[in-house]
């Protein structure tokens, strides 16, 4: 009847179409994947790189894949366990590595020449070493300094040529800046790995460590400056100084209450301030920058780290590596950090007129010169900053009386999985 | 008399309690996609506002391919609806008419072949799509899709198919139909409510899946809406008016397909499988 | 060949279709998925472990937890959308005006993809911005913001709540085809009877239904005991591992802990326990013999 031939025309046409889709390529396609592909502000600069580099490399093309943020890494996965991952990727470099995902580049980077060596720092580099092999070029980072909304603070009697140096100091601040619906800060208790990043900062500004230098002990409790310091922070919240629900507050939610001046101050990285101003465009010029607060002489701050690599199945590196290099250009760091905010880990780039006319930027690369490297070294790094880190941190804001207890148990269990790699 | 008006005016409230309840979300994902970017975080926050208006529809239409994101969603449900239908149509028939016996143990097996929860599919399933060369194809989402929608076809259809009296067959085959005829000709044009339900609840499924086209497809003009909506929650900047309109766009058809088909959706629940 | 023999075949070839394509989109995965639970994997690099997995997953004090959640969670999800589909069923079934426009409208949760009804109501749920405090607040039912996904019981609540938001239209909508199918001279001769509405449902509505709830419930328990999205997006398990379902415990293993050997594991258990509440729910449950499955 009518139906059954419409049913299996149509069947037939989507079949069709189905097989239809195979693709035939003659130059090189190489696959470039990071979960940056979908930000807004990057779009544009991203399509003049892709366009600028197949320009000048007429038988490479690089094809983008977009994937949203929280299913990068799956997607990754899912592709590199069938050895079909995309040439190109930016993913946590010690988890990658370890579970053989990524493609050693040292001879690569020794076949360069030294000027571009020179452009990385030994210590930068060595953040993006595993087991000695290099595993990815630094492209660009973050570093977390405090930022202030000037209004509020003027508002509150604070002076903002005067921020706070040490943790009395911070808490005098936060007192004065907790009133008529706006709190000091937000303490981030959400279930992403930005708590742990902001409780580490914390730790390192008292002179704890939260490891071992090897990475086989946690010392959360154990090391007694650390658990102090999770008390003073973790604290802010039982004196009121704090937006309330911690315990889902992430970046996203920081970023908002701080966009809508709910909170005087946030600890967090230049892109921040993008996002803010993208929010509020009322904020542009009413934020100033200035190192986080500490208790001992010059305690490192954070700096991330987002590096280039390639995948382990990459069938055409030296194809991949040429993108990489381009990409990690001069010219390209500075439209990163203009367009997107995303500081530039080239330590030659400080006399550019666009760097130089940022001011606040220079602030924060010169923050940036006392940071220690995000993530940890650890294959498991993933996982525990964003799974048992902050499932104590949740627990000790729900019971703050239990906190000692809640991280001696939380040393026990990342000691155990630390041993067990 | 004036018993019943009451109880007619409580159920008239409870109803609309409800329907406010369930509906105000989408109310508001409305209302948010058609304020300006500057007014979403306003305190008190705003329920109707005189500056509404459909920009952000149009920024999300012209600035990312949305246009292509419907096509691949409307291609691989309409191939899952087939292919599925197509399959289920044929087990039932093949289970009532010659394996009667058969049936309750195949629909406990589809069961559980639904019990295993997605993440632990995805892997071996794309490295299965990965060594046919589908990746990327149509072809790898619909037979992804359809692995999901049978279970429940193939039981209501079966449910359906049992109420068709074997009488039918009989006389169709002396009046000289071949098994195929019977089956196409006869069975199938009684069985449409059944059909009609089966196409609809597929089409959903397959519509709103996410996590295979995900895993699926690297090639952004392959993306289906699902993947399309998802990318537009970036980590540094969220347009949430953006974000609530391409939710709007991805939720439409569906809305709109249910609203003229619904009637044979209850139709078909009715006269075929609930009776068991 | 013989007439019985031709029947046969083709029988076969009409069923066949669906076993070859079940087969091969969907045993593969699946003896795939056992075949790994017997291993020791990290990323690419895997080696022979045997149950050493499930060994480690049932003496995991987070396996234990998860499944105390979920069996919670589908409980009380399960629970929630029979009752309250039951009572919209009755409800509508009893109004014409609009019936499309209303059947259309208490549909559309389910419309939606679970993740985008999830992001909606996790900007509706935020405690500083969303709409749900300010209503509250402005109503007078709470004097300050409450933070809905912020505190275990909150957030176990609320979550069981979206769920119920996105689950109840489809059980509804069967409850509903199959209060229609109910002969109207049942309830006619039981009013004659002098039975009040009470006793109408019980003796009438119940029984008429009981082979459709059953059905609906033990296909809610087992799409339950499996879901992820929801949760997935509104509390990743938090706070505190208070609505870290073993689906959630499941896809951390996998991807975010790269261990999949014993998120097979920790999915091969699941299996198991699914089966066995739906058998165990079917018996408790038995529709009367002589009838279908």
């Amino acid at each position: 009847m009518r139906t059954t031939k419409t049913l299996a025309a149509l069947a037939v046409a989507t079949l069709c179409t189905a097989l239809g889709t195979a693709t035939a390529q003659q130059p090189i396609v190489l696959q470039w994947q990071t979960a940056n592909l979908t930000e807004k502000q990057y779009e544009p600069i991203w399509k003049a790189t892709i366009a600028e580099f197949e320009a000048a490399n007429p038988g490479i093309k690089i094809e983008p894949v977009l994937v949203a943020r929280k299913d990068h890494w799956t997607k990754f996965v899912a592709a590199a366990l069938a050895k079909l991952a995309p040439c190109i990727v930016s993913v946590d470099l010690a988890t990658a590595a370890y579970n053989g995902y990524l493609m050693p580049i040292d001879k690569y980077m020794q076949a360069e020449s030294a000027d571009f060596l020179g452009a990385w720092s030994p210590d930068i580099l060595g953040a993006a070493k595993w087991k000695g092999k290099l595993y990815g070029l630094p492209i660009w980072g973050g570093t977390y300094a405090e930022v202030y909304n000037r209004e509020l603070v003027i508002k509150a009697g604070l002076d903002p040529s005067n921020p706070p140096k040490t943790w009395t100091e911070y808490l005098a601040w936060s007192k004065k800046l907790t009133g008529n619906g706006v709190w000091a800060t937000a303490i981030l208790g959400g279930k992403t790995d930005t708590t742990t990043r902001l409780l580490l900062t914390w730790i390192w500004s008292n002179g704890g460590e939260a490891f071992n230098a090897d990475m086989t002990e946690a010392t959360f409790a154990k090391n007694p400056k650390s658990l102090e310091a999770i008390k003073f922070y973790l604290g802010l919240a039982g004196k009121g100084f704090a937006a309330p629900a911690p315990t889902t507050t992430n970046y996203l939610e920081q970023t908002n209450l701080f966009a809508q001046g709910k909170i005087a101050n946030m600890r967090n990285a230049y892109w921040a301030v993008s996002k803010v101003i993208n929010d509020n465009p009322a904020m542009k010029g009413n934020m100033f920058v200035v190192p986080i607060p500490a208790n001992v002489a010059n305690a490192p701050t954070m700096s991330t780290m987002t590096a280039s690599s390639i995948s382990a199945s990459c069938p055409h590196p030296e194809a991949a590596w040429k993108f990489i290099k381009f990409d990690a250009g001069k010219k390209w760091s500075i439209e990163r950090a203009r367009g997107a905010n995303w500081m530039p880990l080239r330590n030659d780039l400080a006399n550019e007129p666009q760097v130089k006319a940022d001011p606040m930027l220079a602030q924060f690369v010169q923050i940036g010169t006392r940071a220690r490297s995000y993530p940890l070294p650890s294959p498991i790094w993933a996982e525990i900053a964003a799974g048992d880190i902050v499932d104590a941190v949740q627990r000790a804001l729900l019971q703050p009386e239990k906190t000692d207890e809640i991280f001696r148990d939380l040393d026990a269990r990342l000691t155990k999985k630390l041993r067990d790699i | 008399m004036r018993r019943s008006q009451y109880v007619d005016g409580a159920r008239w409230v409870l109803v609309l309690v409800s329907l406010l309840l369930v509906m105000f979300p989408f109310y508001w994902m409305l209302n948010t996609s058609l304020k300006p970017a500057s007014e979403i975080f306003l305190s008190p926050p705003t329920f109707i506002s005189s500056n509404w208006s459909l920009d952000a529809y149009v920024t999300v239409l012209t600035e990312r391919p949305f246009a292509r994101y419907f096509l691949n969603s409307l291609v691989v449900t309409l191939g899952t609806t087939v292919l599925s239908v197509t399959l289920a149509a044929f087990a039932a028939y093949g289970f009532t008419r010659f394996f009667p016996r058969g049936a309750t143990p195949f629909v406990v097996f589809l069961l559980f072949t639904k019990m295993l929860p997605e993440t632990l599919l995805i892997i071996p399933y794309f490295q299965l799509m990965a060594s046919v060369g589908l990746l990327n194809s149509y072809l790898a989402l619909i037979l992804a899709y359809s692995s999901f929608a049978l279970p429940f076809s193939v039981w209501m259809l079966i449910g359906f198919f049992r109420s068709i009296p074997r009488d039918i067959d009989e006389a169709a085959k002396i009046d000289g139909a071949s098994y195929l005829q019977t089956f196409f000709l006869v069975i199938l044009p009684l069985a449409r409510p059944g059909l009609v339900a089966v196409t609809l609840f597929t089409f959903l499924i397959a519509w709103n899946s996410y996590l295979w086209a995900l895993v699926l497809t690297t090639d952004a003009s392959m993306h289906v809406l699902s993947v399309g909506v998802a990318n537009m929650v970036g980590e540094y900047s969220v347009q949430w008016n953006e974000l609530m309109a391409a939710a709007v766009i991805a939720a439409v058809p569906v809305m709109l397909l249910f609203s003229f088909l619904e009637k044979h959706l209850v139709n078909a629940i009715t006269s075929g499988a609930v009776k068991g | 060949m013989r007439q019985w023999q031709r029947h046969r075949l083709v029988g076969y070839a009409f069923v066949g279709p669906v076993f070859l394509f079940l087969c091969a989109v969907v045993v593969f995965p699946l003896s795939h998925a056992f075949w790994i639970s017997l291993h020791r994997t990290r990323g690419l690099a895997t080696s022979f472990s045997g149950t050493d997995n499930y060994q480690r997953a049932l003496t995991d004090d987070a396996f234990w937890h998860a499944l105390g959640v979920s069996v919670q969670f589908t409980g009380a999800c399960v629970a929630l959308h029979m009752l309250i589909g039951l009572c919209l069923a009755l409800l509508l079934n009893e109004i014409r005006f609009a019936k499309t426009a209303l059947r259309v409208a208490f549909l559309t949760p389910w419309m939606v993809a679970p993740a985008v009804g999830a992001t909606i109501w996790l900007w509706l749920l935020e405690p500083q911005f969303g709409v749900v405090n300010y209503l509250l607040g402005a109503i007078g039912v709470i004097d300050a913001p409450l933070a809905w996904l912020g505190t275990p019981k909150l957030a176990f609540m609320s979550v069981v709540a979206v769920d119920v938001w996105r689950g109840v239209p489809f059980v509804m909508l069967l409850i509903l085809a199959g209060l229609q199918t109910i002969p109207r001279d049942q309830y006619e001769a039981a009013s004659i009877d002098g039975a009040g509405p009470w006793q109408r449902f019980r003796y009438i509505t119940l029984p008429n239904l009981r082979y459709l709830l059953v059905v609906a419930s033990t296909l809610d328990i087992i799409n339950t005991m499996r879901h992820y999205d929801i949760i997935g997006v509104m509390t990743a398990g938090g706070p505190a591992g208070a609505t870290e379902v073993l689906p959630v415990l499941l896809y951390n293993t996998a991807f975010r802990g790269n261990r999949f050997g014993e998120a097979a594991a920790i999915g091969v258990l699941l299996l198991l326990i699914v089966l066995a509440f739906a058998i165990f729910h079917i018996r408790l449950t038995k529709p009367e013999q002589g009838s279908a499955p």
